[in-house]
């Protein structure tokens, strides 16, 4: 199948300990319809991504919304359990509520006026995909003619805390984003992203080796088996180093993608994930 | 079922340590003998429950391994993190982190691990709707060929957080009763279900999945709006989406959490889009609202109603809303071959129906 991306936004920040967080107030400026209050960062994150991507672009009365996230509203879920057993107290509502992934959902739908699907689904690791795989089906069934699909993750402070809680070294870079796409039933647009199973290694190996162009990019996911993922690399090693001193971000992936389609990036982008006992799934991100 | 056919359920006193002054709420426990907020519960009802799925099923172990798990939660492990955290406090207060476990992905780990299964996971958390997306989500998913079985596990069980939530945001009553003039709020309660959703054609009178529709409203992120329009835009979706009109659907299922707004909006929706309403039922008062997981608890809950051939009542309905004019079933009714409806509505305005055919 395959979709047309009428749209990409794309934010990335990686914080080191000496970082603090940036303030989103001023990039928020003139996307919000109205000064939401009560809401936390990954809100915030939401709106941002979520409002970029949509600048300019019309959306339709059906666009469905799929919002992903590994982690999730740290934040809240943070300060309602710091609330809670820390202080004895009954948490606050907004924060309680807050603790919810879908929050972010009733805020960018407010804020864009959209009133179809809106989900919030997670695959740590590989939200991106759990929201593509979705939204391609919904696509695929005519439920709606366009999906705005997005992942955000928020990074708390203090950085050895948010560390610690995702098992990583201490001194490690970590980054939070919020990364975007419209996709539309209309393969008429700039981009276009289409996907395919494969049964086995050596057929989605092949099946590269066949379409595969001068400054291509393969990425594999988070999800996929180091050994397994740099044997696919290995054949095309030329360009498929990924950023070797990545930050811990939980949806690299969605940074990669994004970042490729909102720069209008010449060429194919692959996004591979896959185990040696099941089967290969491709997503072709191209112009 | 007991309690459906009995007509008569009831909730328990919970108490919730932890504050100046102990919470004592009413809550429709699970009875398996363990402590309320022991996180190795999780655990145990999980394999339970995915087991009796799967020993029913009949899954190769090949099956088992690709098989797609679909979860929908409100609290996810979040007990499990409040339990970290609160041994962490006594350990080392200077070194404790709140929040130590995090993520949606705990659910669905246990889940494969008592399957040996290595498929996709979907981690759904939109409110009370969440598994209701998580069924609507798989039954696309077969549709378009992804998968050919899916797993959608639905699963609540008592914690801190949801009960000292829930009882700040002053929504909980003492006891259920939807629909009913003097209704007051919700009783919360745990559950953990699953259902195994197949491409493939069942067996002669096996109850059909056959679509539904999920919609969001911008009007206050705790309820739907009050006017019922987008209550009536997805009731109407989800018909459009099975192909039927209203005339056809032989019974509902209604969310009825028993709070003021939540009926007012539900009823209003209805109204919009049936002349005349079907059979209306309301499981609430038997398992109490288990929020994420209701959706998947509820339509077992149905779905073994409609297979023994009955709807059924709704206790704690006594005194009719005139504003409401919706009257649920006071007593169980005979379940006829047809389409039934299962609403699920949830904070953030997010709205889902699933369309259920029982067959002749």
């Amino acid at each position: 199948m395959k979709i047309g991306i009428a749209a990409a936004s794309h934010y990335f920040q990686p914080l080191g300990d000496a970082d603090t967080l940036p303030a989103l107030d001023d990039m928020l400026a003139g996307l919000c319809r109205e000064p939401f209050r009560r809401v936390d960062r990954f809100i915030h994150l939401a709106l941002l991504g979520s409002a970029r991507c949509a600048l300019g672009v019309a959306l339709q009365p059906d666009c469905g919304l799929y919002l992903g996230s590994g982690l999730g509203p740290m934040g809240s879920n943070i300060a309602t359990q710091e609330q809670l057993i820390r202080e004895r107290n009954i948490p606050r509502p907004f924060d309680f509520i807050n603790t919810l992934g879908g929050s972010a959902g009733y805020y960018i739908a407010r804020n864009l006026e959209l009133s179809a699907q809106n989900v919030f689904i997670s695959r740590r690791g590989a939200s991106l995909q759990a929201v593509l795989n979705t939204a391609l089906a919904d696509l695929a069934l005519g439920i709606m003619t366009q999906a705005l699909v997005g992942i955000v993750e928020e990074v708390t402070q203090p950085l050895a805390a948010h560390r610690r809680r995702q098992g990583l070294p201490a001194g490690t870079a970590v980054a939070e984003g919020s990364h975007w796409l419209l996709l539309q039933a209309s393969a008429s647009a700039a981009s276009v992203l289409t996907t395919k199973r494969f049964a086995s290694f050596a057929e989605i190996s092949d099946y590269l080796k066949s379409v595969w162009r001068p400054g291509d990019q393969l990425r594999c996911s988070g999800r996929t088996e180091s050994s397994t993922a740099a044997a696919l690399q290995r054949q095309f090693a030329e360009v498929s180093a990924p950023h070797p001193n990545a930050p811990f971000h939980d949806s690299l992936e969605a940074a990669w993608v994004t970042e490729f389609v909102a720069a209008g990036t010449a060429g194919n982008l692959y996004l591979a994930s896959g185990t040696p006992d099941r089967d290969w799934t491709l997503f072709h991100f191209g112009t | 079922m007991t309690a459906m056919r009995s007509g008569k359920a009831s909730p328990e006193q919970l108490i919730v340590d932890g504050f100046a002054e102990p919470l004592r709420l009413p809550y429709y426990r699970i009875p398996d003998g363990a402590g309320s907020f022991d996180p190795a519960r999780f655990q145990a009802l999980l394999q339970q429950v995915v087991r009796q799925v799967l020993a029913r099923a009949g899954l190769s172990s090949a099956e088992r391994r690709t098989l797609p798990v679909f979860v929908g939660s409100s609290c996810f492990s979040i007990g499990s993190s409040e339990a970290g955290y609160t041994q962490a406090l006594v350990r080392d207060a200077r070194n404790a982190i709140p929040m130590p476990f995090c993520g949606y992905q705990g659910i669905a780990s246990a889940v494969q691990h008592a399957l040996g299964s290595r498929g996709d996971t979907y981690n759904y958390n939109t409110a009370c709707t969440s598994s209701a997306n998580a069924l609507l989500a798989a039954l696309r998913m077969l549709a378009v060929g992804e998968y050919p079985q899916a797993l959608v596990v639905g699963a609540e069980l008592a914690n801190r957080t949801t009960l000292a939530g829930f009882h700040g945001l002053q929504l909980t009553a003492e006891r259920v009763q939807p629909f009913d003039a003097r209704r007051q709020g919700l009783v919360l309660g745990e559950g953990v279900g699953a259902v195994l959703l197949s491409a493939q054609p069942g067996s002669t009178g096996e109850l059909r999945l056959l679509g539904g529709a999920n919609n969001c409203d911008g009007w206050s992120v705790v309820t739907a709006n009050p006017d019922g329009k987008s209550v009536a835009a997805v009731l109407r979706a989800s018909l459009d989406n099975a192909g039927l009109h209203a005339a056809q659907v032989c019974g509902i299922k209604a969310h009825g959490t028993a709070t003021p707004a939540g009926d007012t909006a539900e009823a209003l929706g209805l109204r919009q889009v049936f002349e005349e309403l079907p059979p209306l039922s309301v499981l609430k008062p038997y398992l109490g609202h288990t929020l994420g997981a209701c959706g998947v608890n509820e339509l077992v809950l149905y779905a073994g109603a409609l297979q023994q051939g009955f709807l059924p009542a709704t206790p704690g309905f006594e005194v009719p809303d005139p504003q409401l004019e919706v009257h649920p079933l006071r007593t169980e009714a005979s379940a006829e071959p047809g389409h039934y409806l299962l609403n699920h509505f949830g904070f953030g305005g997010n709205n889902t129906v699933l369309v259920l055919e029982k067959p002749a």
